[in-house]
């Protein structure tokens, strides 16, 4: 198996230089000239060509992306035009803000869904499964936005509950950061939570109407120990599948929860890189998001091959 | 029995979401008429002063985009400028109603030639306590050490006029300018030309924007990007203690959120309201609207090079076709905006009311006819390059259902500022629509949209060129005397409004949410917040 993992890890490179490379060429794409962006409407065309000069935007592309790759094999990622500080040190300040609202979300997503999943399909066609997959859908569709809007108005402004935005300050006590974790993780959580009933539900049903589990309900083994030890077990490959599809794309489903709720993280500096044509910061940060979709795909495949031993990547073996 | 089920379920779910909206809807409709009124008696654009000024107590300000370079020399936005201007004074200062400048850290100048200026230096002013120096005083060094850096090193060119600044006295500065240029005393009252220690610049490299040190009321305690920045009272201010001890300028990029925000009490200011957020705060009892007209000029600006508006009977035309006053009624429905004629905003000492008669005015049938003149009688497709806010994007639809009377198509192109930006410096548009705001000195204006030398620009980008406005502008920049200036201003801006290079349709006022509890602020014309001057000291009620 380690033979396996640090083949995927050499077959990721290629995939990360392809990443780079396309970054590379789109940020060139969009019309729009940092210079401008950076400096703002009231600059004057002698203003723009001296910042484009600072920024070294007057070089060829060919040459931009020399030295961009260049810099990259040396772990110099690049320096932010508007933040004129190290793209490293800008992702590093921002990924424990978006993990905390991610991770957390995530976990309320995977206990509510997939406890929503079994139940729907342990209870298939009754009312309670007809609420639960109305909700999930809805859950899927609804746009972030404007149920976070929607949340702040009933919650904040409405009752007074909740803070509208930002993220909570420890000196003011835990209280104060769980209460602003809240509305965000909430809208966060809503589409995972949906797709993780779903998916449970449908592999759950698979699982429970299939021989095995008759073989061992003839068998008089105790109904929940069926379920929750022997179904779910079985059911399990499809949810640790959506688990990585889900944790990677909750990076960049923050971006639009992270804008709503001014959370300080990943998503607004993406947000705000993209606005102002800071190349830099988008090339690292959408390179930092690839790298973890591969991580988090590498993990998925090791997870599957613990839980599954019929699973194998290794060509020579297996079926 | 299923299918009823989920019919049902269903008409529920129906219901509940249709409560939600209509929840919302009703609330504004029955909203209490007196909070309206009683915001709207308030003086315009001041917050009620009676009553003893409270110690103490925190003040916060949304701000809609994250400042990130605090360094003078580097700021690029108003937010950022903001937050300087807190934290450090400049030489001189505009008064609140922006209609002449006061002493700030010069107490007294003297111009003579319009090349050199001798500045008094106010004596006993001390620095904030910083990483590398112990609050001492400002001295002449300073003063001149930090517009020197401005003049050679400031990434927007703000103090590029600057020759040399010498210490000539104890406490006196002499600055000497390349040429004669009068917007040299509004650029030393900009943000990117504030006085700031050299130890702390030095000492800090490229970090000196996160650790701000200068003399203003307040000092900069963090500066956490895209999150907020802290700032604490200055106790020793030269100008007066301020009564806020805690000044907080939080982030919000989403204005419906800022405006929630302001309800639950979260921030005590929101700025550049919009829409129905103003109907919201007018609706609210602790909250007061404050409303100033503001220097800034909506318009359209037809290429004055290329296509069809290079014929100036096209572009009469085209503002012939669109009924202006009906377009800012309903463009701007809460009035937050008045209609314009001139590319000066009336708060501006260039402007002159008499040019207003020399735009056409709504005529559909005369400009059908001069279209047709101009061998357009078939008709005329047009593109109009906009940014994508919605106020902008209102306009272009009211624009297209106006112009398509006279028979022209226009293609409406609404992108983000980065790839607006881009079309409208390179003169490649048909027409845009952008707004300009800035000082009041019609340099500012003028000279930005409509010199030769600022092609190339945002500006200027759909190449307006007349040497005889060239000539006068550089006039004006050269006399010493007002109202010599005023005079070749407005004799320039005479000339460019008989070329109709574009269609001057607003004015929009400066337009801020305040809590209640926030006593003796002054809006000032220009959108900064300033909470100690000469004529105010904010203070808040708990």
């Amino acid at each position: 198996m380690l033979k396996t993992i640090l083949r995927r890890i050499l077959q990721s490179i290629p995939t990360l230089f392809i990443v780079i490379t396309i970054t590379f060429v789109l940020t060139r794409m969009i019309p729009g000239n940092p210079a401008v962006t950076v400096l703002g409407p009231q600059a004057s065309a002698q203003d723009i060509k001296e910042m484009e000069i600072k920024l070294g935007l007057d070089k060829s592309k060919p040459e931009q992306y020399f030295d961009y790759m260049m810099g990259i094999l040396q772990g110099d990622f690049g320096t932010s035009y508007v933040y004129n500080r190290p793209v490293t040190s800008l992702i590093a300040e921002r990924i424990p803000n978006t993990l905390v609202i991610t991770l957390t979300s995530l976990a309320i997503a995977i206990v509510i869904g997939v406890g929503i999943g079994v139940l729907s399909a342990l209870k298939q066609y009754s009312i309670l499964d007809y609420i639960f997959m109305i909700l999930a859908l809805v859950g899927v569709s609804m746009p972030i936005f404007w149920l976070g809007l929607m949340l702040v108005n009933l919650f904040s402004v409405q009752l007074g509950w909740l803070p509208a935005l930002g993220m909570g300050s420890m000196s003011k006590g835990i209280g104060d950061v769980i209460s602003h974790m809240v509305l965000p993780c909430f809208c966060l959580a809503t589409i995972p939570t949906a797709t993780f009933a779903r998916i449970t539900r449908s592999s759950m049903l698979e699982v429970i109407h299939s021989d095995s589990i008759k073989a061992l309900r003839a068998r008089g083994i105790k109904e929940s120990s069926i379920i929750w030890k022997h179904a779910l077990k079985n059911a399990l490959p499809p949810i640790v599948t959506v688990l990585g599809l889900q944790l990677a794309s909750a990076f960049t489903g923050a971006i639009l929860t992270e804008s709503i709720f001014s959370w300080p993280g990943m998503g607004t500096m993406i947000v705000s890189a993209i606005d102002n044509r800071d190349y830099m910061l988008i090339q690292g940060t959408v390179l930092f998001i690839a790298v973890v979709f591969v991580v988090v795909n590498l993990l998925v495949d090791i997870v599957y091959m613990l839980i599954n031993p019929r699973v194998s990547y290794d060509s020579k073996g297996g079926n | 029995m299923k299918k009823r089920v989920l019919a049902l379920m269903l008409a529920a779910s129906m219901c509940v979401s249709l409560a939600a909206c209509g929840g919302s809807s009703t609330k504004e409709n029955t909203a209490p008429e007196t909070p309206a009124a009683a915001s709207e008696s308030a003086a315009a654009g001041e917050t009620v002063a009676e009553g003893e000024p409270v110690k103490g107590g925190t003040l916060t300000i949304s701000l809609s985009a994250s400042p990130s370079k605090l360094d003078p020399i580097h700021y690029s936005g108003v937010y950022e400028s903001q937050i300087i201007k807190e934290v450090c004074d400049t030489l001189i200062e505009y008064n609140s109603d922006l209609s002449e400048y006061v002493p700030c850290l010069a107490t007294e100048w003297t111009a003579s030639d319009g090349k050199t200026y001798v500045f008094k230096i106010r004596e006993g002013v001390k620095f904030q306590k910083g990483q590398y120096q112990d609050g001492r005083e400002l001295t002449a060094e300073d003063v001149a050490y930090s517009l020197n850096r401005s003049g050679q090193l400031s990434d927007s060119n703000r103090l590029s006029m600057l020759e040399k600044a010498e210490v000539t006295g104890d406490y006196e500065v002499t600055c000497t300018l390349k040429s004669a240029n009068s917007s040299f005393l509004t650029a030393l009252t900009d943000a990117g030309n504030a006085i700031v220690p050299k130890e702390e610049v030095e000492g800090w490299g490229d970090e000196f924007g996160n650790h701000l040190v200068g003399t203003g009321p307040f000092s900069l305690e963090t500066f956490q990007l895209d999150q907020q920045a802290v700032l604490q009272k200055n106790a020793d201010y030269w100008m007066a203690e301020p009564n806020i001890d805690t000044l907080i300028f939080k982030i919000i990029t989403d204005s419906t959120q800022a405006v929630n925000a302001l309800q639950t009490g979260e921030i005590d200011m929101a700025m550049d309201l919009k829409g129905e957020a103003i109907q919201t705060v007018r609706n609210n009892a602790d909250l007061t609207l404050l409303e100033t007209a503001g220097l800034h000029v909506a318009y359209l600006y037809f290429n004055m090079e290329q296509g069809p508006t290079a014929d100036i009977n096209v572009r009469k035309a085209l503002i012939e076709a669109v009924n202006v006053e009906e377009m800012v009624a309903s463009l701007y429905k809460y009035g937050e905006a008045q209609k314009a004629s001139l590319p000066l905003p009336p708060g501006s000492w260039g402007y002159d009311a008499a040019l207003e008669s020399k735009v056409p005015g709504y005529d559909p049938e005369d400009a059908k006819k001069l279209l047709a003149e101009a061998g357009y009688a078939d008709g005329l497709t047009l593109d109009l390059y906009i940014s994508d806010t919605e106020a902008r994007q209102n306009m272009a639809v009211l624009l297209q259902a106006y112009w398509a009377q006279v028979g022209v198509t226009l293609n409406i192109h609404a992108s983000e500022w980065g790839t607006f930006s881009e079309v409208a410096m390179s003169n490649n548009a048909n027409v845009y629509g952008m707004s300009w705001t800035w000082y009041p000195d019609p340099y500012f204006f003028l000279n930005k949209l409509f010199a030769t030398d600022e092609w190339g620009g945002i500006g200027n980008g759909q190449h307006y060129s007349r040497p005889e406005v060239d000539e006068l502008l550089q006039k004006a920049l050269e006399a010493t005397d007002q109202a010599d200036r005023a005079d070749y201003y407005k004799q320039a801006l005479a000339l460019i409004v008989d070329d109709l290079p574009g269609l001057f349709y607003a004015n929009e006022n400066v337009i801020y949410g305040v809590n209640s509890r926030v006593h003796d602020f002054i809006q000032r014309a220009d959108g900064t917040v300033k909470i100690v001057t000469p004529e105010n000291n904010v203070w808040v009620a708990d």
